[in-house]
């Protein structure tokens, strides 16, 4: 597969002011000069395939917008190399901009007053995208969304899910190489949510479009990306397949249960009861989850502890969650 | 990929401003207020002037007919400052929410760019007011009306425009390093007031400093010399327009500088 | 304890006001450095202004009275603006007004104390210190002695009605979709006829009894004369009555208009 992006050894440094509380702290920082050096990125490396849909995953101050905006031109690396698409992306910003689509879920980049059509008639001048081009991108949409419900709405009318899928087309109109979304379902209702994913989906399928996702929602991750990748503090922590890393808990399995009465008070007593048996419980709406790990103690034992003390009304058992993949990830890191 | 050319920049310029124009004449009551408002600003700027020459007979040797023409061309040459820099203003706005950032990754001049998005078309009053006052005070002075001469006070004041572009834009790039540079820009906007004096009433100091710091005395009284008193026009008159040119190149470098800065801290 | 607990929530409102001025350091530096550019200007303006007027005394101004009164004007401009038409207008046309109804205390006074803390600042950061300078360059020119007090007295008031209007034409925001056009002209109402930009002294006849009769003049006009002296007692009480009356009448109006104007809001939603 041909490589279209390539990370060698990046990092990037930040001078940041240390700002003082209360009001005789904002005095003293009236007149002071105390500076902090903050490693936002710390010696990441990493290559991306052409057509690849990779998710790009971290809390939130991880780093990850850095990266992104280190991939897209807009922020110089204080050390290492970056090439996207052969090129070096913040020495010839415009040129690498021809070859990117962006998007932000909470910030529109379209026309604010101009319905959807106009925005995309200045884009097409802006990207100097060729009629038949544009119009076979537009016959393409309209093949994927209720494109013309959407197109000649004010962007100010549109409802938020509306503006996120046009943004969408928008970033990827000029037909670029990459395109990066950021948090692109962020705020949507459950079926928004779905479109949206079909609609990225698609495009990656019929254009070869590589995708760089960052998200908090894992169900985004599932539908979308067989590969992440996975920052915090700056530094990777993992890269490679899902299906692989789920390998590395493969031996956890959650058992989701429910009881009678009050349930805040079910999890606390099983807190203290299962303490021993190295399960973590979280309550999740009516659910009790407990989280076992094979290796050390068999579901059936946790259980038998479980039914000692109280009647189980319902139970389910689960392979581990992606999310809860993940949440294990950012808490105790990868062994 | 085809090279982005002036004609190219022209032509996206135009399709924006159509859009914006269209867009803008949707929201017919606010456009009607705010072409009062500019109305009333330009005729408050006039009764304050009325005022002060009810007062007195003139000031510093400038008599009243010569001072209202240099109110007049101070007023034509904000004119493209307030019709196609005004983004200027929510530039903070942008940068302090960090939606700035929307305007770096398109594959155009992120300054043109920005620049591009906003058409005040209530600058069109104050053109209209300027170019009246400017046309009066010139029948009064009796001015000689030759090609030459018109040609002439064309070309001065749209140089002398680029000097009042070229302060907007530092003092709003001045956001990309400070917090709240609202202070700095409502400056440079009472700077522009300053314009309409002859800078001969300053001390030797001040003079230097609004020649070539905040270079306001090239907004109206150096260029006017040309046309009002040749005779006593010193180098400065006649260099305006290169000084012009000279202050935007150095405030649009200010601004990309910063605006590259600026993307480089955090989220 | 009802009065201490009220007065506590809302000076909880000026600390915070006070520290977010505070971050904003740069922003300091540049207003004191812009008001003393703009202070430089209006000297060298009116020195020559005087110097080709001839005479020493212009309409019972001298130059130095001139030069007080402007840049007292300046900087009491710079500690009474507080942008409110801007914000009200932002917080109508954003829909975040509907968050701040729910404060538990009225959105008249949420908004003016949430100011009141930048308030602080630029009095004891920008009145004070060129109140200071001016005092000093024109040794003697301001006279020390009770009419002092009558000029705070003068100036608690100016505030008052000039945050009344502020409010006033904020208010009408919820009818209009404009804010820019509302505010500047609101602004250039306001310091032409207050007398900020000339002294009401210099006007020509028939624009100074209009100007007189209008409220406009109490925000600048009032105190500065006032603390000028050069009237007598039974002036300085007449100005003040007349303060008294513009604080009163715009305060009623004002919170009427509001009243009126918020089911506006509460039938629309927004």
């Amino acid at each position: 597969m041909k490589k279209i992006i390539e990370i060698n050894h990046v990092s990037k440094e930040f001078k940041v002011l240390n700002r003082r509380e209360g009001l005789k702290g904002s005095l003293k920082d009236l007149f002071s000069r105390d500076y902090k050096i903050v490693r936002a990125v710390d010696d990441i490396s990493l290559s991306i395939g052409q057509g690849e849909i990779v998710g790009y995953l971290g809390p939130n101050g991880a780093g990850k917008s850095t990266t992104i905006k280190m991939m897209t031109g807009v922020l110089e690396p204080t050390e290492g190399e970056i090439l996207v698409n052969g090129n070096v992306p913040y020495k010839n910003r415009t040129r690498n901009a021809q070859e990117i689509g962006v998007v932000f879920g909470q910030r529109s980049q379209l026309w604010w007053a101009l319905p959807l059509v106009e925005s995309f008639r200045i884009l097409k001048d802006i990207y100097q995208i060729s009629d038949a081009d544009y119009e076979e991108m537009l016959s393409l949409y309209r093949s994927l969304v209720d494109f013309e419900e959407l197109l000649h709405k004010p962007v100010r009318q549109m409802s938020l899910g509306q503006r996120t899928l046009s943004d969408i087309l928008a970033a990827f109109l000029h037909n670029p190489k990459i395109v990066f979304l950021d948090e692109p379902t962020i705020g949507l209702d459950v079926s928004m949510k779905d479109k949206i994913r079909t609609l990225i989906q698609a495009l990656n399928r019929e254009k070869k479009t590589t995708v760089i996702l960052t998200t908090h929602d894992m169900g985004d991750v599932d539908a979308l990306c067989q590969r992440i990748i996975i920052i915090d503090k700056g530094k990777m922590l993992y890269d490679n397949d899902i299906e692989h890393l789920k390998g590395f808990f493969g031996a956890y399995r959650t058992l989701q249960l429910r009881f009678d009465g009050d349930i805040a008070g079910h999890a606390k007593q099983l807190k203290e009861e299962l303490a021993l048996y190295h399960a973590a419980v979280t309550v999740e709406e009516e659910w009790i989850s407990v989280l076992v790990n094979e290796e050390k103690v068999r579901v059936m034992e946790v259980l038998e502890a479980i039914q000692r003390n109280r009647v189980i009304r319902d139970m389910k058992l689960n392979e581990i969650s992606t999310e809860e993949v993940i949440k294990k990830i950012y808490e105790e890191g990868v062994m | 990929m085809k090279k982005r050319n002036l004609g190219f920049y022209l032509r996206i310029y135009r399709k924006i401003l159509v859009q914006d124009l269209k867009s803008k004449m949707s929201y017919r009551a606010d456009f009607i207020i705010s072409t009062v408002g500019m109305i009333f600003t330009n005729i408050a700027g006039f009764v304050s002037f009325w005022i002060l020459f009810q007062n007195f007979p003139s000031i510093n040797g400038w008599g009243y007919y010569e001072m209202l023409f240099l109110y007049g061309f101070s007023l034509v040459s904000l004119t493209p400052v307030q019709c196609l820099f005004d983004n200027n203003w929510s530039l903070r706005q942008y940068v302090y929410s960090g939606d700035f950032i929307k305007y770096c990754f398109r594959p155009i001049n992120l300054f043109f760019y920005f620049q591009s998005e906003v058409f005040d078309i209530k600058g069109l009053g104050q053109l209209v007011f300027g170019v009246g006052t400017l046309v009066y005070a010139w029948g009064k002075i009796g001015l000689a009306c030759t090609p030459v001469m018109i040609i002439k006070t064309v070309i001065f004041l749209i140089t002398a425009s680029l000097v009042m572009i070229a302060v907007q834009n530092a003092a709003a790039a001045t956001c990309f390093w400070i917090n709240n540079s609202f202070y700095v820009l409502d400056l440079s906007m009472r700077c522009k007031d300053f314009a309409r004096y002859p800078i001969t009433i300053f001390s030797p100091l001040f003079k230097f400093i609004f020649t070539f710091i905040i270079p306001v005395a090239f907004i109206a009284y150096y260029p006017s010399l040309v046309i009002l008193r040749p005779g006593e026009a010193p180098l400065l008159s006649w260099l305006s327009p290169l000084f012009g040119c000279l202050f935007f190149w150095l405030s649009y470098k200010i601004w990309i500088f910063g605006a590259m800065k600026y993307s480089g801290t955090g989220s | 304890m009802v009065i201490k607990m009220n007065l506590k929530k809302y000076l909880t409102l000026t600390r915070a006001g006070i520290i977010e001025s505070l971050q904003f350091r740069a922003s300091l530096f540049v207003l004191v450095l812009g008001n003393l550019l703009y202070l430089t200007v209006v000297y060298f303006l009116w020195k020559a202004i005087y110097a080709s007027a001839g005479t020493d005394v212009v309409n019972g101004m001298t130059f130095s009275d001139t030069l007080i009164y402007l840049v007292l004007a300046t900087a009491l401009f710079n500690f009474m603006e507080m942008y409110t038409v801007w914000d009200m207008g932002r917080n109508i046309q954003s829909g975040k007004i509907v968050l701040d109804l729910l404060k538990p205390m009225g959105y008249r006074s949420y908004l003016f104390w949430s100011f009141s803390g930048s308030f602080v600042v630029n009095f004891f950061g920008v009145f004070l210190p060129t109140f200071l300078v001016v005092y000093i360059v024109t040794w003697g020119a301001i006279p020390i002695g009770i009419s002092m007090l009558y000029f705070v007295i003068a100036v608690v008031m100016a505030v008052i009605i000039n945050y009344s209007i502020d409010f006033i034409v904020g208010t009408i925001c919820l009818y209009t979709e404009s804010i820019w056009g509302i505010n500047i002209m609101k602004q250039v109402i306001v310091l032409l006829l207050s007398g900020a930009t000339i002294p009401l002294a210099f006007f020509p006849e028939p624009f100074k009894t209009v100007a007189e009769y209008l409220p406009f003049q109490s925000i600048y006009n009032t105190p500065l004369t006032i603390l000028l002296g050069g009237t007598g007692t039974e002036a300085v009480f007449e100005a003040l009555g007349i303060q008294l009356f513009w604080c009163v009448a715009l305060l009623a109006f004002s919170s009427l208009f509001w009243k009126l104007s918020l089911r506006k809001i509460t039938v629309n939603g927004g």
